[in-house]
């Protein structure tokens, strides 16, 4: 087999294998096939007598026919795209619910052939990044990141959480420039995002971070990466309550940054407080699995405990 | 403003017409399909007949499509909060002719959803009742989301009965992730009311991941309650642990205003 040789996950190869194949072949033999039933029973039918009243009979036949097979071309195809669509909703719940391997298999035997449709394409390739900047396969997943923004037509939010993913997983990466840039982007995209919005009585965002959270979350890790942690705190400050309201349980990413950036600047009292607050919401191995330059405060600080009974 | 009532009496009588309208073009197909073979004078007849049935089928279909997808922009708009330009596309859902029933059950759907979102129970009760009454197929979900809003506004009505029926109805079937967690929120919401506080508490291994899962505000819901129930059992550190990740997740005086009970779990002894 083909597929069992690639390697699991081999982003080219899925890549080109998965795009959607163009129905036009199917539809050409369809067309060819009405306009020779066409030409036949209009030459038979000029023949007169007899023969015309067999080509009434049979044209009417026929006619059942074809539509007898539309019928069945389509609820064919109906059930296969709703197949890819079930599946496609399984594989999202296998991301939210963390059972990664799982949603990776599933990927991959979706993959592997093309897919029925532009939208369901898009969608498991969207999965297929999640999947892969969770196995730290960061490169991989800015690949398909631009793949989509390249090749696919997103709707205005997708195309920006797709952004925000590639410039955490450029981050991760050390593409340093790369993301600085991604995030000016960003930036400038939420602030004019902000200025369209209708003016009721003077509610047009003051902040970029009202509106995208994300981008407050990724520019403090930039700035922890990068020896900021002033710029960083300053962040967490000012969003805060955006971070908490549009994150709901991530604020922990935003807590755990915040305590980083405490301990660089030496408030050892406050990189306590903020730890703690982190680790209450999310285990501290999560979060030391997503932001590795953390996994100091480990040792220094203590993490907040969580009762047996929600453990067991 | 759409009108709950007037919404309800005009999908059950565009529901009529449009039964009456698809099963008269159907009929007419299968006259012109077989008027022809049978009938040697009538075959231009039945050509005409076929074609011009065939052409008002494919023409409401389209509208009907128009129709749908006008409702399915309107649940993005309710998402984003955006009442009045949904209300608006609902509205036009609405009016417009369609000869699918799932088509029209859908916009009638998204009014209810749109009252949900709004806090009106009253009439987001109304309508889920009157959708669940046309019996909408399994497969498009309406019928599972309706009678989950519909558990939800009985209980912020007081109608605890009701919402039991509803949820006990749930309970038989095979729901996805999102309607799982939303069922995990009024079940708790339900079993605060009754003052169920044990069986709150059963299985937090598995339900506190999925309440993480829950949207920001929903999730700080569950959480304070799981608080006040931990509370009431005198699960000390359990509570404590709860209230304070109620507290990073929510605005707590938000949380209490909404839902006063809550009051209870969130004032520190």
């Amino acid at each position: 087999m083909n597929g069992a040789s690639e390697q699991f996950l081999e982003i080219g190869w899925l890549l080109e294998r998965s795009r959607p194949r163009a129905m036009g072949l199917r539809l050409g033999h369809a067309a060819g096939l009405f306009l020779l039933i066409v030409l036949l029973s209009a030459y038979l039918s000029n023949l007169g007598g007899q023969a015309a009243r067999l080509v009434n009979a049979l044209w009417g036949l026929a006619m059942v026919g074809l539509m007898g097979a539309m019928l069945l071309v389509s609820y064919g195809a109906y059930r296969k795209a709703k197949t890819e669509q079930q599946r496609l909703i399984c594989i999202e719940e296998l991301i939210r619910l963390r059972r990664w391997d799982q949603a990776a298999a599933m990927l991959q035997q979706m993959l592997c052939r093309p897919m029925r449709t532009l939208q369901a394409h898009v969608q498991a390739l969207i999965y297929l990044s999640s999947v892969l900047a969770r196995y730290n396969r960061f490169d991989d997943a800015i690949v398909v990141q631009n793949y989509l923004l390249e090749n696919a037509q997103l709707d205005g939010g997708t195309a920006y959480g797709l952004r925000l993913a590639r410039a955490m997983a450029m981050l991760r990466q050390d593409h340093l420039v790369d993301a600085d840039r991604a995030i000016s982007e960003l930036r400038r995209q939420a602030v004019s995002a902000g200025r369209a919005l209708p003016v009721n009585g003077g509610e047009q965002p003051d902040s970029p971070y009202s509106l995208s959270a994300g981008l407050a979350l990724v520019e403090m890790y930039r700035d922890v990466k990068t020896g900021h942690p002033a710029e960083a705190v300053q962040t967490f400050q000012s969003a805060l309550p955006a971070l908490r309201e549009q994150l709901g349980h991530r604020v922990a990413d935003a807590y755990m940054l915040a305590a980083q950036a405490y301990d660089r600047l030496g408030q050892t009292a406050q990189a306590q407080e903020h730890y703690e607050k982190a680790t209450l919401l999310t285990p501290a191995v999560e979060l030391h699995r997503r932001y590795p330059e953390t996994s100091g405060l480990n040792e220094k600080y203590r993490a907040a405990s969580w009762p047996q009974e929600v453990l067991s | 403003m759409i009108c709950a009532e007037t919404a309800i009496n005009k999908i059950r009588r565009d529901l009529t017409v449009g039964a009456a309208v698809r099963w008269s073009l159907a009929a007419l197909i299968v006259a012109g399909m077989l008027g022809g073979p049978l009938m040697d004078e009538a075959g231009a007849l039945a050509m005409v007949l076929l074609l011009g049935a065939g052409g008002a089928w494919v023409a409401l279909s389209l509208r009907s499509v128009r129709g749908s997808q006008m409702a399915a922009e309107s649940s993005t708009l309710i998402a984003a909060g955006q009442y009045e330009q949904a209300e608006r596309q609902i509205a036009q859902a609405l009016e417009s002719f369609s000869i699918f029933r799932t088509t029209k059950l859908m916009s009638l759907h998204h009014l209810a959803m749109l009252r949900h979102a709004q806090s009106r129970w009253q009439e987001s009760a109304m309508l889920c009742r009157a959708l669940l009454k046309h019996k909408p197929a399994a497969l498009s979900g309406m019928d599972r989301a309706s009678r989950l809003m519909l558990a939800e506004s009985l209980l912020e009505l007081g109608d605890l009965r009701g919402a039991y029926e509803n949820l006990l109805a749930l309970y038989d079937q095979r729901l996805p992730l999102s309607e799982a967690l939303n069922l995990l929120g009024v079940q708790l919401s339900y079993l605060g009311r009754i003052g169920a506080w044990q069986a709150m508490l059963i299985g937090l291994p598995a339900r506190v991941p999925l309440i993480e899962l829950m949207p920001p505000q929903a999730s700080a819901r569950s959480h304070a309650l799981l608080a006040l129930a931990a509370k009431k059992t005198g699960r000390m550190e359990l509570y404590e642990w709860l209230r304070r990740r109620t507290e990073l997740l929510a605005d707590v005086r938000k949380l209490c205003d909404d839902l006063p009970i809550l009051g209870e779990a969130m004032i520190v002894d």
